[in-house]
């Protein structure tokens, strides 16, 4: 039953276009002890990460999924006759930044942070769906008032939001190029 | 920045990660004193070339020679022959800022003995936190720069579902608002008793894309407003919905609350229409 589930589990994966999380696995399966379930999933992981393997299964943006590694990247440029693939630009990634760590936030905020005009920046994100509007904050003018997507933490390969760097890790970061200026 | 820099090392790799360059492609002119030069154009906005002048000072962030900084501000700002108001004017909303900040020192106080707050601390703080962003995004970039290493198959048998990239385009989230915007001034205007006439999505489907046939282009607003009643005029969003869908309008919202216009799409001949799919 066991190696069952397993090799199912591997099906799900396969077949979900977007990270499979443990409440669609269950939905799907229907009555399954909870932990068998973590089980095999356990056991299916161990299977694919090991070394030998091209495909690996990751956990991002709240589930699971397929990918390849990086290191074979080059070869699937080749395959797919791609160059590189675009990164976001500095400024949106400013604005992604901001609105990650300060998230409901509206333009006007993320603007002030920045010291810059944002709605490019924001508009952009948005066609991107890396960024999604939830609703209008009651202020003046009602303004739209914006949060990352789960598509964001797919595309940083976060499994939520608790997996940003955190606010300590920054803190270091900024004390040790301190010191070295000092 | 760079990409895949370490945040760790940001500061060893200074002269690659802030935009330096070298003077070298103006051999044939004069050279001059500078050795090198950093273009405004390089930085992402005034806070950024604040930034980088108090790091290239080593200057302590909560304590800044204010005039040391504005005048060195100001040189990056002279350096430009001519002002581009569209991009330049936050450098000069900054610049003023910085001179105000600075004359807010200067000027003698009547009550020393009140602890004022200090006139930078506004400044210091959205440094403090602009700079932190900055650490963010690089640990993101490094992130980023590792999943687009990791490939996934992104393209798989279709599923059925409604595509709804059409609808995107005009923004549903815009598209509702305006709509529950025209439901309440319709509602306040419907006091009256409803006529008891049918309308079907068909009729009204056939209504619309022959006044788009005839017309060219609608104002929907108008045409919302012109239907006799509540009924009629929600069938009418109805069938706009539906139009969009079946990608045989185009409708676009150019700003929010105003009204929204409607094409009929060149490639769809108006006798292609069907009913509405029943969903």
């Amino acid at each position: 039953m066991n190696d069952q589930l397993k090799a199912i589990l591997e099906v799900f994966i396969f077949l979900s276009q977007e990270p499979l999380t443990i409440n669609k696995m269950k939905e799907v399966l229907g009555e399954v002890p909870e932990e068998e379930l973590q089980a095999s999933l356990a056991a299916l992981l161990a299977d694919f990460n090991q070394e030998n393997h091209g495909i690996q299964i990751v956990q991002s943006g709240g589930g699971y999924l397929f990918t390849t590694k990086p290191e074979h990247d080059q070869w699937v440029r080749r395959w797919l006759q791609i160059e590189k693939k675009t990164r976001l630009s500095t400024a949106a990634l400013e604005t992604l930044s901001i609105i990650a760590y300060h998230q409901p936030i509206t333009q006007a905020e993320v603007s002030a942070i920045r010291g810059v005009d944002s709605t490019y920046s924001i508009k952009n994100l948005l066609q991107k769906k890396l960024i999604k509007i939830v609703g209008r904050k009651k202020a003046p003018g009602n303004p739209l008032v914006y949060r990352t997507s789960e598509k964001f933490l797919e595309y940083f390969g976060l499994n939520s939001l608790d997996d940003l760097p955190k606010e300590e890790e920054i803190a270091k970061i900024l004390e040790e190029e301190k010191q070295t200026i000092s | 920045m760079q990409p895949g820099n370490s945040g760790k090392n940001m500061m060893e790799q200074e002269n690659q990660d802030w935009p330096v360059q070298a003077e070298e492609t103006e051999i044939n002119q004069q050279p001059t004193s500078d050795s090198y030069q950093v273009k405004l154009e390089f930085f992402e906005g005034p806070l950024d070339l604040l930034l980088f002048l108090i790091r290239k000072k080593k200057i302590d962030i909560n304590d800044i020679p204010m005039a040391v900084i504005t005048r060195d501000y100001l040189d990056y700002l002279e350096k430009k022959d001519q002002i581009n108001l569209d991009r330049e004017a936050e450098f000069l909303f900054i610049a003023s800022l910085l001179i105000y900040i600075k004359s807010q020192m200067l000027l003698p106080r009547e009550q020393e003995t009140i602890t004022e707050d200090d006139p930078r601390q506004t400044l210091v703080d959205r440094l403090l936190e602009f700079q932190k962003i900055k650490v963010a995004s690089s640990l993101l970039r490094e992130k980023e720069e590792v999943e687009l290493q990791r490939w996934r198959r992104a393209f798989l048998p279709p599923l059925e579902k409604p595509d709804e990239l059409e609808l995107l385009q005009v923004s549903l989230f815009d598209l509702a608002e305006t709509f529950f915007l025209i439901m309440k001034r319709k509602e306040r205007e419907n006091l009256r008793v409803i006529k008891g006439k049918d309308v079907s999505v068909e009729e009204k489907l056939r209504e619309i894309i022959d006044y788009l046939g005839k017309n060219g282009s609608m104002d929907f607003l108008d045409y919302f407003s012109s239907q006799d009643s509540l009924e009629e005029a929600l069938v009418s969003f109805f069938c706009l919905l539906e139009l969009v869908k079946n990608h045989l309008v185009v409708a676009i919202q150019e700003e929010l609350f105003q009204t929204i216009r409607v094409w009929l799409r060149k490639d769809k001949a108006p006798h292609q229409v069907h009913g509405p799919s029943h969903e």
